[in-house]
Formats: C-alpha cells, sequence, structure tokens
C-alpha cells in the first residue's frame, strides 16, 4: 500500500495512470470504446453514502487502496492449484488469472474455436459481431466502475453461441485471484444468437488470503428464443473487495435465468440490470448472500420491463451472522407500454446474530395499468416454532438451527443446474454455519 | 366506459371559491424583518422570536430536497407572502362576533362553527389563510382540563407547555419545509389532554387557504400525557387559482406512558385543473414521538388534493411496547404527483408498527409510496408489518413504491408486502350481471380496495372520504 491517494480524483487518476496500454495496442477496432471509457472516468467521481446508489455501503476505503492494475502472469499458477475449483460435468473452462487469460489452463471440448476464447482471438474471426455488440449494455456513464473496467479493457471471455446450436456442458469461466494490492478487472461477453442454449458458469476464486481489488463486468445478449442459465460465484478471499456488473438484454421470447451466490469479499457489490426489451421475454433472478464476520454485500438489481407480455421472477435471500451487513435493492421498472408485465420479487433476509444488519429496498416503478405486479420482504430470525418441532423429534437446538438455516440457503443453491457445484456450494454453507 | 362517465371527467373542484374578505397580507418575500414583524403582529415572546430566527438561518443554509419523486417548477421563496389574516377589528369573544362572510365560507364548506350544528359532538378549531378565527367547545373541554385553542393563544396562555414540547419532535432544522416553517408558522392548532383524561369528544382543525399568493405555514401540536387518549381530525380545501401555493404544515404529537393519539387527515387541497394548471403543493412534515411505555400513534390519512404531495407522517417509537400505525389513501387524477408514506423508528423493546397503504392513480398522476422501517439494535423483539397496495386506473399514469427496510436488531420481525392491480374487466363484468351501473361497480370495487384504510377513519370522515373518493374518481375508468 506504498501508493496512497487521497481523494477520489486522485484515486482514478492513479489507476489510469498506471495501466499499461502497450499491450492492447493490437485492438485498434476496440481503442475507440477504451479511448471513450478513459473520457467517461475522467468526469466522474467514486460514489460515496450521500449517493442514493450507495446509500449504505461506504466504498471510499477504495481510495486508501491504491492497488495498481495487475501485471500479467507475474506469479505462475500451477493447474494443481486450480484443481479443487474444476467441475467434473465439464471440459469447456477459460482460465483468467487475476483477470489475464492463462491459455495453458483453458480447455474448449465441444465447441468450434469460434464460439469461445479470449478476446484478442476471437476478434481476428468475429471483429465486426464484437465491435457492434462489445460495451454496448454495461453502461460507463454514471457507474465508474464500470467505466474503469471498460478503460482496461484487453483480455475478456467472449462467448458467441451461433444460431440454432445448443452447447450441452456448461461453460466454466473462472476468474482466480492470486496477487495481494493488485486491482484486476475480469469481463466477460456473451451473445446468445437465435434459438441458441447455453449454461454458463462465472466463478470468482482465489488461492491468496489477502487484499486485492476485482472490478468485473459482464454483458450478455440473448436474440430470440435463446435461453441462457448463468450461474455466478462470488467466492473471492474475505479481504477482497469486489464489485461487480452485469448487463442483460433480452430479446422476443427468450429467457435468462440467473443464480448468484455471493459469500466472500469484505466488501462486494453486485449491480445486475435486465432489460426485457421484446415481447415475451422472460428472466428468473435468484441470489443467495452469506456472509459473516464485518462482511458487507450488496446486491443492487434492476429489471426493466420495456416490451408488453414479459414475465420476472425473483428471489433474493441473505443470511447474516456476526457484524456483517446485507444490503439488497431491488428495482422493477415497468415502461408505460410494458402491459401484461407479470413480475414477482421477494427478498428475504436471515439475522443469526444481534449484530447484524440488513437493509433491504424492493422498489416498483409501474407506468402500465394492466400489470401484475407484487413484492415482499421479510426479514427475522429462525422461527420458534420450526425449532421447537424439530427439537420435538429429537434434534439438538443447535442442529435444529443449522438445518433451518441450511434449508433457507438451499432453496437457491438446488436452482443451481451443476450438481458438483451444488454440493460445494453447500459444503461452503454448512462450513460456514459452525458459529450458529 | 360510458358517455355518463366520460362526462363526470371533468366535474369541478366543488370548495373552489373566493371569500371576499379584507385581509391583512403581509408583503411578499422573506427576510429576518417578516419573520420580525409577524412575531410582533402576534405579539410573541422573545423566545419564540428566538426560535424563529434560529429556524430562519438553519433554513438558508439548506436546500430543497430533490429525492422525491416529483417534479415542478423552482418555488421562488421571496415571492410569497408569508402573513395573511382576515381583518378583525376586536378580539373575538364569542362564536356570534365571527365574521358572518367567514361563517358563511365554512358554511357552504360544510364545516359547522355553530355549537348546535348537525356535526355536533366534534370540537373545530378553524384556520383561515394563517390564523385561527375559531374554536367551538372550548369550554366544555377546559372542564375536563383540556387545552384546545389556537396555538397563538397557546403561546400566551400556557407558555410553559408551548415552550417544552415545540420542535421537540421535529426539531427546527429537521428539514427545508420544516425549517421554512418553524420560522414563519403563523398559527395552528394546540391541544393538551392532562394525565388519565379521555377527551369526550373528536377534535378537529380545518384549514382553509384563502388569498392568493399566500403560503399557508400552521403548526399543530398535541400533547397527551400519562393515560390520556385523543382522536383529532384535520381537514384542508383551498379555492382555485391558477397559480400554485405553498402549505408547509408541521405537525407534532407526543404521547406519554399509556396515552393514545389517533390523528385523521382528509386532505382536499386544491389539485390543479384537468391540465395541471395551480393547485397547492403540499410539503408537510407530520411526526408523532411515542415518548412514554405502551403509548399509541396512529395516523390515518385521505389524500386527495394537491397538485403536489410531500407528506411522510412518521412514528418514532421510543417507549418500550409502544405502538405505530400508518393508514393511507392517496389519491392522484389528472397531472397530481405524489411521494407520501410513512417512518416507523423503532427504539423501545417490542415496539409494534402496522403500515397500510393504498395508492390509486388516474389520468396522468403519478402517487409514490416511500417508507422507512428502521429497527435499531436496542429494539429488541420489535414487530413490522407493512402492506402497499396500488391502483392503476389508465395507462398514462404511474405507481411507484420505495420501501426502506432497515434492521439491526435479530429479534426483529419486518415484513413488507406490495402488488399492483387494476380493476379488473372480470370484477366489472360480475357487478354488471349482478345489475349494478358501471360506475357504481367502479366506486364498489374502489371502495373495496380502501376498506381497511375508512374503517380507521371516525364515522363522519369515513362517509366524507368514501363520497370524495368517488367523486374524485367519477368518469376516469373506461
Amino acid at each position: 500500500m506504498s501508493n496512497k491517494a487521497a481523494n477520489s480524483g486522485d484515486y482514478l487518476q492513479y489507476l489510469l495512470n498506471s495501466w499499461s496500454a502497450k499491450s492492447a495496442d493490437k485492438l485498434s477496432g476496440l481503442s475507440q470504446l477504451r479511448a471513450r471509457a478513459i473520457d467517461s472516468v475522467n468526469t466522474q467521481r467514486l460514489p460515496n453514502k450521500r449517493d442514493e446508489e450507495w446509500r449504505f455501503t461506504d466504498i471510499s476505503p477504495l481510495t486508501q487502496l491504491a492497488f495498481p492494475p495487475s501485471q500479467q502472469q507475474s506469479k505462475v499458477v500451477q493447474a494443481n492449484d486450480l484443481e479443487q475449483f474444476y467441475l467434473p460435468e465439464t471440459t469447456n473452462r477459460l482460465v483468467f488469472v487475476d483477470g489475464h487469460y492463462a491459455a495453458e489452463l483453458s480447455t474448449i471440448a465441444d465447441a468450434p474455436i469460434q464460439m469461445i476464447g479470449n478476446l484478442p482471438a476471437m476478434m481476428r474471426s468475429r471483429a465486426s459481431t464484437i465491435e457492434s455488440h462489445l460495451g454496448h449494455y454495461a453502461k460507463i456513464d454514471g457507474n465508474v466502475f464500470s467505466a474503469l473496467n471498460t478503460a482496461f479493457l484487453r483480455d475478456c471471455a467472449v462467448i458467441i453461441v451461433p444460431k440454432k446450436t445448443v452447447i450441452v456442458e456448461p461453460i466454466q469461466l473462472l476468474f482466480v485471484s492470486t496477487q495481494e494490492e493488485v486491482s484486476s478487472y475480469p469481463r466477460c461477453f456473451v451473445i446468445a444468437e437465435q434459438d441458441s442454449k447455453l449454461t454458463l458458469i462465472e466463478d470468482h476464486v482465489s488461492i491468496t488470503s489477502a487484499s486485492y481489488i476485482t472490478n468485473t463486468v459482464a454483458e450478455i445478449c440473448l436474440a430470440a428464443n435463446a435461453h441462457v442459465q448463468h450461474i455466478r460465484i462470488q467466492r473471492d478471499s474475505q479481504q477482497a473487495y469486489h464489485l461487480a456488473n452485469c448487463a442483460v438484454s433480452l430479446a422476443h421470447a427468450s429467457q435468462y435465468q440467473s443464480v448468484s451466490v455471493s459469500l466472500g469479499s469484505k466488501i462486494s457489490r453486485y449491480n445486475l440490470e435486465v432489460q426485457l426489451s421484446d415481447e415475451n421475454s422472460e428472466c428468473t433472478i435468484d441470489g443467495l448472500t452469506l456472509i459473516a464476520g464485518q462482511q458487507l454485500s450488496d446486491t443492487h438489481t434492476c429489471i426493466d420491463h420495456i416490451k408488453p407480455h414479459c414475465t420476472s421472477h425473483q428471489q433474493h435471500k441473505c443470511i447474516v451472522d456476526e457484524t456483517a451487513h446485507a444490503v439488497f435493492n431491488g428495482k422493477i421498472m415497468v415502461r408505460p407500454q410494458a402491459q401484461q408485465t407479470n413480475s414477482s420479487q421477494s427478498s428475504r433476509n436471515l439475522l443469526l446474530s444481534n449484530t447484524a444488519k440488513v437493509d433491504t429496498k424492493p422498489q416498483l416503478e409501474i407506468f402500465a395499468d394492466d400489470v401484475k405486479c407484487a413484492h415482499g420482504a421479510t426479514v427475522g430470525q429462525l422461527d420458534s416454532e420450526e425449532i421447537f418441532y424439530l427439537e420435538s423429534r429429537g434434534l439438538s437446538k443447535e442442529s435444529a438451527r443449522k438445518l433451518l438455516t441450511y434449508a433457507f440457503a438451499a432453496d437457491i443453491i438446488h436452482r443451481i443446474p451443476v450438481a458438483s457445484l451444488q454440493q460445494q456450494l453447500e459444503k461452503i454453507v454448512l462450513n460456514q454455519m459452525q458459529g450458529v | 366506459m360510458s358517455a355518463v362517465l366520460q362526462s363526470l371527467v371533468n366535474q369541478p373542484y366543488k370548495h373552489g371559491f373566493v371569500t371576499d374578505i379584507e385581509s391583512d397580507v403581509a408583503p411578499k418575500g422573506l427576510n429576518e424583518d417578516i419573520i420580525r414583524l409577524i412575531s410582533a403582529k402576534k405579539n410573541e415572546p422573545e423566545w419564540l422570536l428566538t426560535f424563529r430566527l434560529d429556524a430562519y438561518r438553519k433554513w438558508q443554509s439548506m436546500t430543497e430536497p430533490t429525492w422525491q419523486n416529483v417534479h415542478h417548477p423552482k418555488i421562488d421563496y421571496q415571492d410569497i407572502s408569508y402573513y395573511s389574516a382576515p381583518k378583525s377589528k376586536k378580539k373575538l369573544t364569542s362564536m356570534d362576533e365571527v365574521d358572518p362572510e367567514l361563517l358563511r365560507t365554512f358554511e357552504k364548506l360544510g364545516v359547522p362553527l355553530h355549537e348546535r350544528a348537525a356535526l355536533a359532538g366534534v370540537a373545530v378549531d378553524v384556520i383561515f389563510d394563517s390564523v385561527s378565527v375559531a374554536t367551538t367547545y372550548k369550554q366544555k373541554l377546559a372542564d375536563v382540563g383540556i387545552i384546545f385553542c389556537s396555538i397563538s393563544e397557546a403561546v400566551h396562555n400556557h407558555p410553559e407547555l408551548v415552550k417544552k414540547y415545540l420542535g421537540s419532535v421535529v426539531p427546527v432544522g429537521d428539514n427545508f419545509y420544516a425549517a421554512l416553517n418553524s420560522a414563519v408558522f403563523t398559527d395552528g392548532s394546540f391541544c393538551f389532554i392532562p394525565k388519565g383524561v379521555k377527551c369526550p369528544m373528536d377534535l378537529s382543525t380545518y384549514f382553509r387557504i384563502n388569498t392568493e399568493g399566500s403560503g399557508q405555514f400552521e403548526r399543530t401540536l398535541v400533547i397527551a400525557e400519562e393515560g390520556a387518549s385523543v382522536c383529532y381530525l384535520e381537514g384542508c380545501t383551498a379555492p382555485q387559482f391558477d397559480t400554485n401555493q405553498l402549505h408547509a404544515a408541521v405537525v407534532e404529537l407526543i404521547a406519554l406512558d399509556n396515552a393514545d393519539i389517533k390523528y385523521s387527515t382528509v386532505q382536499n387541497w386544491y389539485a390543479g385543473d384537468e391540465n395541471g394548471v395551480g393547485g397547492i403543493y403540499n410539503f408537510v412534515t407530520k411526526r408523532g414521538l411515542a415518548k412514554g411505555v405502551n403509548s399509541r400513534i396512529s395516523w390515518t390519512q385521505v389524500e386527495t388534493g394537491a397538485a403536489i404531495t410531500w407528506k411522510y407522517p412518521s412514528c418514532i417509537l421510543r417507549g418500550d411496547n409502544s405502538v405505530g400505525e400508518f393508514y393511507s389513501v392517496a389519491v392522484t387524477n389528472n397531472f397530481q404527483q405524489a411521494d407520501t408514506g410513512t417512518k416507523m423508528i423503532h427504539l423501545g423493546k417490542n415496539t409494534r408498527s402496522t403500515i397500510i397503504s393504498k395508492g390509486i392513480s388516474a389520468g396522468h398522476s403519478n402517487s409514490s409510496y416511500r417508507g422507512l422501517v428502521r429497527i435499531t439494535p436496542t429494539a429488541e423483539g420489535a414487530r413490522n408489518y407493512s402492506q402497499c397496495d396500488s391502483m392503476l386506473i389508465g395507462d398514462q399514469c404511474g405507481a411507484h413504491t420505495f420501501p426502506y427496510i432497515q434492521v439491526q436488531n435479530n429479534t426483529a420481525k419486518v415484513e413488507h408486502e406490495a402488488s399492483t392491480s387494476k380493476i379488473g374487466e372480470d370484477q366489472l363484468f360480475y357487478l354488471s350481471q349482478r345489475g349494478i351501473g358501471a360506475e357504481e361497480a367502479v366506486s364498489m370495487i374502489i371502495n373495496g380496495f380502501c376498506k381497511e384504510v375508512f374503517q380507521q377513519l371516525p364515522m363522519e370522515f369515513a362517509v366524507e372520504a368514501t363520497k370524495l373518493l368517488s367523486f374524485k374518481l367519477e368518469g376516469s375508468v373506461g
């Protein structure tokens, strides 16, 4: 932490200056996008608690952590360091180490090479498709972290699923953090063309317990009738800062299902924006936050119903222990044209200790009259009657509490369509509950 | 839907007339001299002037809030007259001396100033523009020890009470509009229920803005001592002007141990015409402090008027086992905007709160529910239940929900539910198949939607509210 930046402006300047653009020169087609992002960063500042969107999450510690952008592969990662994260269900795997593509660790089995790969390689064959979509969904103005990520854009997982193609095995994007006191900028870009189908696993892991910053952006574009399942696991180190933006756009009758699980990081923030931009599109968004210690996990989602006859369902659950702090802000927007919208949202929060804290704000903004929209929020502890029932069946109070907490989380975990990942997460949940 | 309904859309605002009465109006603008003038006109003690000046200085350093979901042209605070009073030559001693023109005004509005009037059994304090013109049943209330009078009278006759409680729930610098009110408030109602007294009749304040270009800044202070209980009603109307008028009131309620205050409002300020011209800006700070153990504060509001409503009646539940309630119906039509809701701050143990909010939007209007439920670490066993339902009539309007839930105690139980719907074709079909006309059917469905809130209103108000609502929305369906 040798470079301390006093304020947000200095901090952003420091980051921009310490980025070496040399290695990105070859990607001239994207230099415009990067230049625009740099300009945008220059007009912005870090958000503070006076900004409504950051009311509950104090991100100001970042200015004290002027971690330079990570350099490529300064520490070589061995395959056996990562084996624990591999999923037996799939051999489609792209590995990024501190935001940089690690070709030797990545394997693509059942898909033609032009479909999945790192951005520089993909640019050779699919430049026009990429240029017309990349950076078009994740807003950079008004979102300084998304702008920073775009400004530093070089390596990026690119997945373009052609028409009427079903990728059977899930694609695992493994973003590994290895270095301390660096910032990394992973990026992911998915186009699911008409009638295609894909399961994507975005897994953020670390093999260090040090402090670092991850600033990630994902863009997912679904063409008509496309079907994307997006599983997102954030299990960064307990000292890490994780800032994530994900923008999803749905065309006619497409379906997007997402399960995001937030376990790690000292401070994490996940912004998910889903645009239902054509009729009959559908999204299901589930989330689980499981935190303890002094962690802060903030999830902001915005589901934008732009066209009629769209459906969205959302369930977000938080389990908060010790002095951790969970934040959820779920906005559902129904635009004037979006008649016959059907939307439901629920935020359920479980406080395990009397110092844990939850701020939740399920928000509806509705401009169309013929809609069915409902949301609900609950905050509480485990139901004493449920505990009593289990005790009457011979369980100890402790195991009754564990069982109920596990069941609360398992509800979301079981929506993940990959068995081995489910088991891994279940194990993590059970371990975390040792203190319950 | 039908021609009959269509013709009812443009129902005129019933209370839009102007009373031709000579008024004493202060020059437009706001500065320390105006505040001194108001204070001098009301012959106020020094401490109150200090209170006002303190508020004014705080106000100068504040900026207008911008977070609310409403839009209006910038208000020129120097273009408002901060004092307007019907001219009276001598002090009134009985109701018979009230200007007959004023009496006729309130007769027309259906507010009985005569104690023998039809709506007997309700004591009324009437505020016309900036000052209180009459208070009925004073003597009868005084017999049981209740003080019910205008706040200016209270300042003179019971300075120790006013000094003790004024600004204790809403501090002078609480927010932009509350600071403005604290600086320039001209009158309002004061009510004090002593220990152990159950108020024998409902108390009521009726507000009327009359003068064009004036703002109304009234202040209400209700104190219920240990074991006391009171039911308080508030009504408001204003004449029809093309200009917007500002109404920035402050209401403070204080409930000591085992006290019970029920505060009901039927707000029917002029809402502007069908093009959104004119109407009252209703920027009100209402807050109740449930200070004592087992105390209870209940807000009920039916908001049908005003071009813009910005109002969050709140409860600070400090006493253990205290209860806060909020029941609201907000109806917006044409170009009205309402951003309203409540705050429930749980501080004491086993505090409970209930929020029932119903929003109905029609025409081009927008209505927002904005609520905060905060459970602090000290609020062991706190409980909250919130329900916010919105109904949209027509495809040009909007309904928004912004519930903030902040919980810092794991023994708390907080539930929030919200839904948005419209009047279903099937519901209308069912009723018309039973021989009920379309218009009546709509009115039935809406009344059913609001029933939970109307049940909380005292009888006379409930009748008025039901009428007001059907009147307001007539013709907007179809």
